[in-house]
């Protein structure tokens, strides 16, 4: 019985790490999307958004089976609900990437303003943030998140430059206020994302060692 | 437990069944209005550990105890120690519940009998309440002279607890007290836990590791006679420190 227990749970793990892949390539590909101006790639990406949601219920529903079934404990129980938690982030963060991709059209005529402000720069660190994640879920190895609170704060003080930076495109003139909005919102889903990074962290250290930790 | 009192603590308790070093260095303190639970597979020495704590091991031949068990500061082991007063102290409910062939009536009122109380009207008290605290009063109010076996099993289990009530024991000693009932007499013993800890101390033994996660406060796993490890319910199934106790909890063991 337990080792069909286990069997299970270490299958649903590896469909997991799957689930998380394809959400993170959702927020990728809507982020290169965005930066060449691809209609069909953003399209693709929207599309995604259904086996995103689907398989998240999936989730949800195959780990409360689980607990029903067995009643998991000790490391067994954390692993369930640090993947019950991760499951939301990640359907976030696949949504975010939807967000991003809906926006491109805005960009198609148009193209972007200086570099997109300092979005790739914060994109960079807040996929590092999303693979570590992954990575340390699939490994256990939790030395790949120690330094996520500084991390979190340079996207934190990167979101804040972007949001400065617009401002300052937008006095300069109206006509780029409707792109700058746009980088506002994105830097702020971005911001998001690395905050679910951060959250995600802490259940996944306490998942591997027991130990709680306060990441940011 | 730093702010809550121990009322049983023992110190380099060791047990020998002949050749057979079934207790092994034993050091583990029960909190005084708690729920304790003792975990861990067969033959690990649970029972034989609770056994020692009002003396039962005594009826066993070619069993030594060595080492202190201190119960309200005094120790139990002593050759001196009153047998009878520490069995009245501190009472044990079986696995299999295992009342008198008399009527409910006279299960309960048997122990306080034998400690000297004659007058009718307080061992009618002594029954009502100590029925009423075991959560069977409603049950047998209108058939108290009726046969105790006609009970059910899980009625014959909170009979069999009443009548260890009925001496104003301070700890409760249970040998899984559930392992011969269903659930619904399971929950309503579990429930029952949660009440009789407001005055006394239970000390339980359980193979159903759900039940120690629900029912206690405390929880002792052990494993080859040796307390392996010991700590506050939440911490031993959330996030034990041994491995072997991750193993046992998790079901990857043997």
């Amino acid at each position: 019985m337990s080792e069909k227990f286990h069997e299970e749970l270490k299958e649903l793990r590896r469909e997991f790490c799957e689930y998380g892949a394809f959400s993170t390539l959702m927020l990728k590909d809507a982020f290169e999307a965005l930066k060449t101006g691809n209609l069909d790639l953003a399209a693709d990406v929207n599309a995604r958004k259904k086996y995103l949601s689907s398989r998240s219920d999936y989730f949800d529903e195959r780990l409360l089976t689980l607990i029903a079934r067995y009643q998991p404990m000790a490391q067994d129980l954390r692993t369930i609900v640090c993947t019950l938690k991760m499951n939301t982030a990640f359907y976030r963060i696949g949504r975010y990437g939807k967000d991003i991709a809906i926006l491109v059209p805005d960009f198609a005529a148009s193209g972007h303003l200086g570099r997109m402000l300092n979005l790739p720069h914060m994109a960079e660190i807040v996929f590092s943030m999303i693979d570590d994640t992954l990575e340390a879920y699939e490994s256990g190895n939790t030395s790949l998140l120690l330094d996520f609170s500084e991390r979190d704060d340079r996207v934190d003080d990167l979101r804040y430059s972007v949001f400065r930076e617009g401002i300052t495109y937008m006095m300069e003139d109206p006509r780029n206020i409707g792109r700058c909005m746009d980088y506002v919102m994105i830097a702020r889903y971005l911001e998001r994302c690395g905050d679910h990074c951060c959250a995600m962290a802490e259940k996944i250290h306490y998942m591997a060692t027991g130990e709680r930790v306060d990441i940011s | 437990m730093t702010t809550e009192t121990a009322i049983i603590s023992t110190k380099g308790l060791n047990l020998y069944y002949g050749d057979n070093h079934a207790l092994q260095e034993i050091d583990i303190s029960f909190a005084r209005n708690r729920v304790t639970a003792l975990i861990g597979p067969s033959g690990c020495g649970k029972s034989t550990l609770i056994r020692c704590l009002n003396r039962m091991n005594d009826l066993v031949d070619n069993v030594r105890v060595e080492g202190e068990i201190l119960f309200d500061g005094e120790d139990i082991v002593s050759p001196r120690a009153d047998v009878v007063e520490i069995r009245k102290r501190i009472g044990m409910v079986f696995q299999k519940p295992n009342p008198f062939p008399k009527s409910i009536y006279e299960n309960v009122a048997y122990g306080p009998r034998v400690h000297g109380i004659r007058d009718k009207k307080t061992l009618d008290l002594i029954v009502e309440k100590s029925l009423k605290d075991a959560a069977l009063w409603d049950e047998v109010k209108d058939r108290l002279h009726a046969s105790a076996l006609g009970l059910s099993g899980g009625q014959q289990q909170r009979l069999c607890i009443a009548r260890t009530l009925a001496v104003e024991p301070e700890v409760i000693l249970m040998d899984e007290p559930c392992s011969a009932l269903d659930p619904i007499a399971t929950a309503k013993i579990e429930d029952l836990l949660e009440e009789l800890k407001k005055r006394y101390t239970v000390i339980m033994v359980t193979h159903n590791m759900q039940q120690a996660a629900r029912s206690s406060d405390y929880t002792g796993f052990m494993y080859l006679g040796k307390l392996i490890e010991f700590g506050e319910t939440d911490q031993i199934f959330e996030a034990p420190r041994e491995q072997l106790t991750e193993n046992y909890v998790t079901g990857r063991f043997g």
